[in-house]
């Protein structure tokens, strides 16, 4: 039993157009033709498989009303254009009059937007001349392809000038490559393929320089309360499988690399399997991102996050530089270890102020006050509940050197929930509280050693694990991974861990000084200014941008491949040895 | 038998000018950004007591006005943008792009022909061809965001913006902007007076109402009506002078008969006291209608005494309006 699931776990993954079949077939042949959707149909108007089906099915769901706003956009745009001549007449004409009777919502972050101007762009090039009563929003096709474009642009150009704004999602991810995978396939208009296929590039080499084995590693704009401990289960980690046959596939496929594969397929440059799957024990990679879009009680509509990823072999340790950058399902700072199996293993440490509040609400959406907090917790049920594990705090901030990270805590007086959390895993090998202070903990191959700055208990969590509770305004944590490679024992860990100098004090405010076991002097305040200003929009030995600059550089071994926005040039150069 | 109340209270007396409910809703509970959505959008109450979708079922539609010259063309400010909604409400064209999202309320300029104004989430946009074409209008105010618009009915380029930072005013037709009151409030709702045109009332986040006297220059506190809780309505009764109702959270509807020197807190048949607008027929004295936090519509025969629900079950309705009746 042993040694066959030890072949299945060292079986090389199929190549890339394999992989990709193989998404389109599992989609292609659901349990059940009576409930399938969309993702069914297109997977087989894709493969050129039963027509009749497919037009039957299709007109009976239209019938049934449209619903899922944008989230309905992307399936119909690639049905529209998977049809290639075999969906009935009539079935053709119930998917046009939908994009005239039904009125999808835009929504309200940046995903929302990017799937509503795509689709779009594609529908209105697909039917162009058409008067505005031929469309839901009373527009021309001309006028809603124009707008569709410019915003586009506008995406493309933010981002590659100040960073994207909903970053590093283990789930969004999906939403961001999959309308550049659409119109790299699917735009006529050769410049726009052009600009989204070097945007797919540009995330997936985003992606490819943060994960360990295809999960998603450090800090992220947006994650879920799953997904926060249990790294692996993330759409991401589809799309590690799916680029670049790392770890594991969700079950299912999930269902954003359907239309990933269904649409461009996209299959990544030579460089960029290299960045995922070949680096050195020790990366460290920066880079800047921006926040989502703030309407009330910013200066800046949109600020910047700095974020640091220190990646070894064995584990991950990555953070931002704290505070509220993104509403309610922020994750700020982590340490992921490997594991040969990620699925269903909680493989991270991390701490949290709980915060839930107006301050964020009102600053990124437009909920009045009274309903806010019961709307967000509609789709977001750990949003007021002190026992969360995911989202950002005002009151929270983040220090971090390699595989070293100081977190500090001043919570407000009256702030809502007047403790921090601690994540200790049900997958930590051991967990040790050392009459030193410091907690030692073992995940995978990674040692960590986690030194709190204030007293605390523990609290069991639902689904396993522990939760270090410390109810103090002042508040804090030095942490510290290293690998079992360099310190076999635990003892050997522990020597190395209690001999670094460390002083800390809470009152008037939290402060640490503190040498990491890579000799880095972290002498860190709450609240004392920080210096980003040397900080790019890429710094790592593989990806390289100015901010502002539009241009990507990526660098492995002697391979290079400049992204160049501005002119819309790809340039490679080096050889594949 | 509520119906047959609802079917007599429907119909005004001959000879009043008609006017009809139209409710800015969302009909859904639990909804979410890509769920389902049942009826919502606009919606009217129609003069046989029927309720009437107009246009597309949509989750955010906020506010809605009228032109003042062809009552059969609203304006709505939508999450998808400026909608100029001809056929009385009917059929549905977004006038404006990309650059505004998620509109928080829309003023048609009634003395001066063409002119609209909308707020958003990051200004105010103007517009001085009847919603054809807008630019930003919001030169003056710094912090942008603006919950509530109002143009003065008495004097032309006149405007009162309910801002995030305060009550600012445009008197120049939207070029520039100043703040008058509410310095560090958010302002929710501002309305003018049907009675006296110098007369406005804000109702705010936690800090109450506040009120002016001439014309919007300057403010103070009415009272100490509901300062720990948010104002999300005002309504004047068009028909009786003195008399106004406030919708908020937790205090069900206030009304006063007397200018705001009293405030009575009127509520019996309500099912909670959780309020987002509130407003009085035209054409029937003393009726009144609330909105109550995802439970229904409410009407009221007797300025707020006793209430009977009105349908809309399940609803999150963001403003009541009402607009002259158009024929078809």
């Amino acid at each position: 039993m042993t040694a066959l699931l030890l072949a299945f776990l060292l079986a090389p993954p199929p190549e890339f157009p394999e992989r990709v079949r193989e998404v389109i077939t599992y989609h292609a042949r659901p349990a059940s033709l009576e409930t399938a959707s969309y993702g069914a149909i297109a997977a087989k108007l894709a493969l050129k498989e039963d027509p009749e089906w497919c037009s039957r099915r299709l007109i009976e769901i239209l019938k049934a009303g449209p619903s899922g706003d944008m989230f309905w956009m992307f399936p119909v745009t690639a049905v529209a254009y998977l049809d290639n001549g075999q969906l009935t007449a009539e079935a053709r004409r119930a998917l046009r009059d939908s994009w005239r009777t039904y009125m999808p919502f835009r929504g309200d972050t940046e995903n929302h937007w990017l799937l509503y101007y795509t689709t779009l762009y594609l529908m209105t090039q697909k039917y162009p001349n058409e008067p505005g009563e031929a469309w839901f929003n009373g527009k021309s096709s001309a006028e809603n392809f124009r707008e569709s474009e410019e915003w586009i642009k506008w995406w493309v150009d933010m981002t590659t000038r100040r960073g994207q704004g909903e970053y590093d999602c283990t789930h969004y991810i999906g939403v961001y490559l999959l309308p550049m995978s659409y119109l790299a396939a699917w735009a006529d208009d050769p410049v726009m393929r052009k600009r989204a296929t070097m945007m797919l590039d540009y995330l997936i080499a985003d992606y490819a320089a943060e994960q360990l084995d295809g999960i998603y590693v450090g800090s992220h704009a947006r994650t879920d309360d799953r997904q926060v401990v249990e790294k692996w289960a993330g759409v991401s980690s589809d799309f590690g499988w799916l680029l670049f046959g790392l770890g594991f596939h969700t079950p299912g496929y999930g269902g954003y690399p359907l239309y990933y594969a269904l649409a461009s397929a996209y299959e990544p440059p030579e460089i960029l399997k290299r960045i995922a799957t070949r680096r050195p024990d020790g990366v460290l990679h920066k880079e800047t991102k921006r926040t989502r879009h703030r309407w009330r009680f910013h200066e800046e509509m949109n600020g910047d996050v700095y974020k640091t990823t220190y990646l070894r072999d064995a584990y991950a340790v990555g953070s931002d530089q704290g505070g509220l950058l993104q509403p309610v399902q922020q994750h700020s700072w982590d340490i992921t270890w490997k594991t040969p199996d990620p699925r269903g293993v909680h493989n991270t440490l991390f701490t949290l102020h709980p915060y839930s509040g107006l301050l964020e609400l009102q600053a990124y959406f437009t909920f009045p006050p009274d309903s806010a907090t019961e709307v967000v917790y509609r789709s977001k049920k750990s949003y007021d509940s002190p026992d969360k594990l995911l989202g950002g705090s005002p009151y929270e901030q983040i220090f971090q050197d390699r595989d070293a990270v100081v977190v500090l805590y001043d919570i407000a007086p009256g702030a809502r929930f007047p403790h921090i959390n601690g994540f200790f895993s049900k997958d930590l090998s051991l967990i040790v509280e050392d009459p030193s202070g410091w907690i030692f903990a073992r995940g995978g191959d990674a040692w960590i050693a986690y030194r709190p700055l204030a007293p605390y208990t523990w609290k069991p969590i639902e689904g396993g694990g522990k939760r270090l509770f410390s109810p103090h305004l002042k508040n804090g944590a030095v942490v510290q991974a290293a690998a079992v490679s360099e310190f076999p024992a635990l003892e050997q860990f522990r020597a190395a861990i209690t001999k670094l100098p460390i002083e800390f004090r809470l009152e008037p405010t939290p402060s640490v000084r503190f040498r990491s076991l890579r000799g880095a002097e972290m002498n860190v305040t709450y609240g004392a200014p920080r210096d980003f200003s040397s900080w790019k929009l890429f710094d790592g030995p593989f990806l390289q941008a100015e901010r502002g600059s539009r241009k990507l550089e990526l660098r492995h071994g002697g391979l290079r491949r400049v992204l160049d926005f501005a002119t819309l040039t790809v340039e490679e150069s080096g050889n594949r040895e | 038998m509520p119906w047959i109340l609802l079917l007599l209270l429907a119909f005004p007396a001959a000879g009043q000018p008609s006017y009809s409910l139209h409710t800015c809703v969302v009909n859904a509970k639990n909804w979410v950004v890509g769920a389902k959505l049942a009826g919502s959008g606009l919606v009217r109450l129609d003069p046989a007591g029927e309720w009437e979708q107009l246009g597309f079922v949509h989750p955010m539609i906020l506010a809605a006005d009228y032109d003042r010259r062809d009552p059969s063309v609203l304006y709505l400010a939508g999450g998808n943008g400026l909608i100029r909604a001809t056929d009385g409400g009917r059929k549905w064209r977004i006038t404006t792009g990309w650059d505004v999202t998620e509109l928080r309320d829309v003023t048609v300029d009634p003395n001066t022909p063409g002119a609209v104004y909308f707020s958003h989430t990051a200004g105010i946009h103007k517009s001085s061809d009847g919603g054809d074409t807008w630019k930003p209008a919001d030169s003056g105010i710094k912090e942008k965001y603006c919950e509530s618009l109002q143009a003065d009915r008495a004097r032309a380029g006149r405007v009162m913006a309910g801002c995030v930072n305060g009550i600012h005013l445009t008197e120049d037709g939207g070029a520039t902007w100043r703040r008058t009151g509410a310095e560090g409030i958010q302002v929710r709702r501002v309305v003018q007076s049907p009675h006296q045109p110098n007369e406005w009332l804000a109702g705010t986040q936690l800090a109450g109402l506040l009120r002016s006297t001439d014309g919007g220059l300057t403010w103070e506190a009415a009272g100490d009506v509901s300062v720990e809780r948010n104002l999300y309505d005002i309504a004047y009764d068009p028909t009786t002078p003195g008399r106004i109702a406030l919708a908020g959270w937790s205090i069900g509807v206030m009304v006063t008969e007397d200018g705001g020197k009293t405030w009575e807190r009127r509520g019996v048949g309500l099912p909670r006291w959780d309020t987002w607008s509130v407003a009085f027929d035209p054409s029937r004295p003393g009726r009144l209608y609330a909105s109550v936090h995802e439970e229904a519509i409410y009407v009221s025969p007797d300025a707020g005494k006793n209430w009977t629900k009105a349908g809309l079950d399940g609803s999150f309705i963001y403003r009541l309006r009402f607009f002259p009746e158009v024929a078809r």
